[in-house]
């Protein structure tokens, strides 16, 4: 039997055969460990939810937790029965209830259990001292998506799956509550799946990340590789934190494009020399020099606080990201000249 | 079918909803029955005036009771004049009285030398007024009693539909430059049709299986005629069969609606987009004309049947006091506890496990059961003594144990059975309508929390829903109260309710001494409409 904390072997979820996800495998090792599920939206995510927490039953494979089969072609444990959480994306809480009612739903079960978590810390920390007595109608969608968050915090759950938890939550909170949920995550030891279509919140929150495209887990790994090192051409395309050149491998560690020139790095994989590869840059991989003599056309620039993103038109007519801290003197505007720091060196060449 | 899926909420609900249809399948089973030669006869004789009394009754009572309900809902919505407030639930007072004591009152007042008659003369001295006084009996009188006593339900119906309209939906008929018509017939009325046309379909089934007042004013419908098929000639699967007409005929009807309707869709979530109703302050001319066409309204479907029923109570108290008042009340309310306590208990039992069980059976099985309620209850009373009886001669006369007739033939017990049949579609529907509003996440949650499907239903479902259950006891109640040709029939001897008494009554033109029954009737039913009333404006 597994070692695993959770683990998934093979399952196929279907809550209907438009967004089905096939053969999916994946461990989460150890208790209190938190990963993050991203895919566009209708593939399927919720269903993997859905399934794990006992609402829909597995086409194939089985899902283990704890060493106990839950789910699988031949056991269904009833979700009332598995003590796990899932706080749903829309609102759901019980209308007839107010929010501290609907909260301590949450909290009546599992009392026993030595998680230490009360009432007031989780009401303070979601901001919902000022919203206990109403009704889940007087509340906002991103409050009642909060207070759902709570009352599934409290049931001290052995696997707590966490559906866009804060998709509806006011941007000003957004980074607060994430920052304290990890904390009492980790603190609690809570194992928990959350499921965003936000990428950022993915890598800060999740210890890993699971990709899920076309219907299937294209990558799992932790957020950095995720990041940089994605397995797929279909990854980088849905992460859009970077694009796909044509280029020439011309050496052990070099290749060359039209536009840039000769780019250096490491090659995480081999490719034989004189391989037509696509090559993943992404926009900290070029750095600006206005002295260099490789300029290109600019043709959009995103202020995005801490750094810009420069969108420049090589002579191909590629549309290439770049990164500038905000801080940088030198400001150039749309239809300006800009200069890119050669010889060009990528850390990790990614190619496909 | 998957054995896994027959658990308790699954067998329950099949069991409840299977016990319904029985007598509707002994209604359907009379198609492949013989009958006797009467069913010749009566097609070549009276059939036809049956077919054409009932379309020219249907259509007659549709037509008035959508342009009282909707005229009332409209007005009472929409603009604000004095006494708004008390016409909202004033107008709903016109549930308490039945169509046949409305009959009566008709009759009463407009009749040869009757109330009518009698105010003339004290007014302006003795003449013969009776050429004067408008007659409104045959199918006149029995339209304007079915329409005056039933278009509560699209009034209600309605009203609700228009208090649950954005102000969003009025500002933008003004914003395209609609006229007040114009955005009445465009926008408002069609975004209500849900509303208007479940009214209707209510009138409608009630219309076509009114036995009171038809037979009170001699107007030959198919359901006199399945009475007379019955009762006269004796053949009951010709009165089954004639009950069949009866359903296809609403069903005909429903099916219309669905298919003009396709697939619009008449109301959008109003989370985050509602905005409350500002109602238009009227005043001068456009404030008197709104009051008055409310309180004619008023006056007609409830003041007037309760004062002539009060005028003869008085002018002949000998009649009220021959009456045992204590008896009849105590029986009355026997009945509707009975009742309320197995519908609301097995109707919301029936809800859940159809909930739970998401069985596309189980729910067709459900939908065919709730169309007791488009047969007469005189129909349904005759299929379960035909279902009891035969029952009894096979399987019990089987098994060589007692008769079980006299358990459920003439007995309380056998009373409230069919009373369950006939108000099943009422009590399901309207808990299912309370259901409709729980998103199936709120159990999915129950469930996540660690909560069985039981205790779901103990600590989530049973909470939110009380005031629905509370409002649809009520308005059972209030049908119990009222319900006549099922008491007649299944009664248990010497057994009298309210209603009853009134008609026995009537039916030997007795129509002073029906009145105080028919007012106790009417009282008793009024205090059980004002205690819900705030429920039923709301709901």
């Amino acid at each position: 039997m597994t070692e695993n904390f959770l683990e998934i072997d093979n399952v196929t979820f279907a809550a209907s055969d438009k967004n089905k996800v096939s053969n999916v495998s994946l461990n989460i090792e150890n208790e209190g460990d938190v990963i993050c599920l991203l895919g566009p939206s209708g593939i399927g995510k919720t269903t993997i939810l859905r399934t794990i927490a006992g609402l829909e039953k597995v086409q194939s494979g089985k899902i283990i937790l704890k060493k106990q089969i839950i789910s699988s072609k031949d056991t269904h444990i009833e979700p009332e029965n598995r003590n796990i959480s899932l706080s749903f994306q829309d609102n759901c809480l019980f209308p007839h209830y107010n929010v501290i009612q609907n909260i301590e739903f949450g909290a009546a079960r599992n009392m026993k259990k030595k998680k230490d978590l009360s009432i007031e810390e989780v009401v303070k920390f979601l901001h919902l001292d000022h919203i206990v007595d109403k009704f889940p109608h007087e509340i906002s969608s991103g409050e009642a998506q909060r207070a759902s968050l709570a009352r599934s915090l409290l049931s001290k759950p052995d696997l707590l799956l966490l559906d866009e938890p804060l998709s509806n939550v006011d941007q000003s909170f957004k980074e607060e509550i994430q920052v304290k949920l990890k904390k009492v995550l980790n603190e609690l030891k809570i194992t928990t799946i959350i499921v965003t279509h936000d990428s950022y919140e993915a890598f800060y929150l999740g210890s890993k990340c699971g990709i899920i495209l076309n219907g299937q887990l294209r990558q799992y790994d932790d957020p950095y590789n995720v990041y940089h090192f994605p397995n797929s051409a279909e990854v980088v395309n849905f992460l859009n934190r970077g694009i796909l050149i044509p280029a020439k491998v011309t050496g052990e560690n070099s290749l060359e494009n039209q536009d840039l020139g000769t780019i250096k790095g490491n090659f995480i994989k081999h490719y034989p020399k004189g391989s037509d590869v696509q090559l993943l840059l992404q926009p900290e991989d070029l750095e600006h020099d206005d002295r260099s003599n490789l300029k290109l056309e600019v043709v959009d620039r995103k202020f995005r606080g801490t750094n810009f993103i420069y969108t420049l038109k090589t002579l191909s007519n590629l549309l290439i990201p770049v990164f500038v801290h905000s801080h940088h003197m030198h400001q150039h505007e749309i239809d300006e000249k800009f200069g890119i720091k050669r010889p060009i060196n990528i850390d990790h060449i990614v190619c496909f | 079918m998957k054995i896994k899926k027959i658990n308790f909420w699954y067998l329950t609900s099949f069991i409840i909803s299977f016990a319904v249809a029985i007598p509707i399948i002994t209604v359907f089973s009379s198609f492949f029955e013989t009958t006797t030669n009467y069913s010749l006869i009566l097609r070549d004789t009276f059939l036809y005036d049956y077919i054409y009394n009932s379309f020219i009754l249907l259509i007659g009572v549709l037509l008035l009771t959508f342009v009282l309900g909707v005229g009332c809902a409209y007005i009472v919505s929409f603009y604000y004049f004095p006494g708004v407030n008390f016409f909202k639930w004033a107008l709903i007072l016109s549930f308490a009285v039945p169509a046949y004591i409305y009959a009566y009152s008709l009759t009463a007042f407009f009749e040869n030398y009757g109330t009518a008659f009698s105010i003339l003369k004290n007014v302006f001295g003795e003449n013969d007024y009776n050429s004067l006084i408008p007659k409104f009996d045959g199918m006149l009188g029995a339209i304007i009693s079915i329409s005056f006593s039933l278009f509560g339900y699209v009034y209600v119906l309605t009203r609700a539909s228009f208090h649950y309209q954005s102000q969003n939906l009025i500002e933008l008929g003004k914003n395209l430059g609609f006229s007040k018509k114009k955005s009445f017939f465009k926008i408002i009325l069609p975004s209500a049709r849900p509303a208007i046309i479940g009214g209707l379909s209510l009138v409608a089934m009630e219309t076509l299986s009114d036995f009171g007042s038809v037979s009170f004013f001699g107007v030959s419908t198919l359901t006199t005629g399945i009475y007379n098929a019955w009762i006269s000639f004796d053949d009951l699967v010709l009165a089954n069969r004639l009950s069949f007409y009866l359903l296809i005929f609403i069903l005909g009807l429903f099916i219309l609606e669905n298919f003009s309707r396709k697939k619009a869709q008449y109301h959008l979530p109003s989370k985050g987009g509602f905005k409350s109703k500002v109602p238009i302050t009227l005043s001068g001319q456009k404030s008197f004309l709104a009051f008055m066409f409310c309180f004619i309204i008023f006056f007609i479907s409830f003041l007037f049947p309760v004062f002539q029923m009060l005028y003869w109570t008085i002018i002949f108290p000998k009649h009220f006091m021959d009456l045992n008042i204590n008896q009849l009340f105590l029986n009355t309310i026997l009945l509707v506890f009975l009742s309320f306590c197995f519908l609301i208990s097995l109707a919301f039992i029936s809800n859940y496990g159809n909930r739970v069980s998401r069985s596309k059976f189980l729910e067709s099985l459900t939908a065919f059961s709730v169309s007791g309620y488009a047969i007469p209850g005189i129909i349904l009373a005759v299929a379960f003594i035909t279902f009891v009886s035969w029952f009894d001669n096979t399987v019990i006369s089987f098994f060589k144990v007692n008769t079980i007739k006299s358990i459920f033939i003439g007995s309380i017990l056998g009373l409230v059975l069919v009373y369950f049949i006939r108000f099943y579609s009422l009590a399901y529907n309207g808990i299912k309508s309370g259901y409709l509003k729980i998103n199936y996440s709120i159990d999915e949650s129950s469930y996540l929390l660690g909560y069985s499907k039981f205790k779901t239903f103990t600590k989530i479902h049973i909470p939110y829903l009380k005031n629905s259950i509370f409002l649809i006891g009520i308005l059972i109640s209030i049908e119990i109260i009222k319900e006549l040709p099922i008491t007649l029939i299944m009664r248990p001897f010497n057994f009298e309710t309210f209603a009853t008494t009134a008609y026995i009554f009537a039916s030997q033109d007795l129509l002073e001494a029906a009145a105080a029954p028919s007012l106790l009737l009417i009282l008793i039913a009024s205090v059980f409409i004002l205690v819900t009333s705030k429920y039923i404006l709301k709901d």
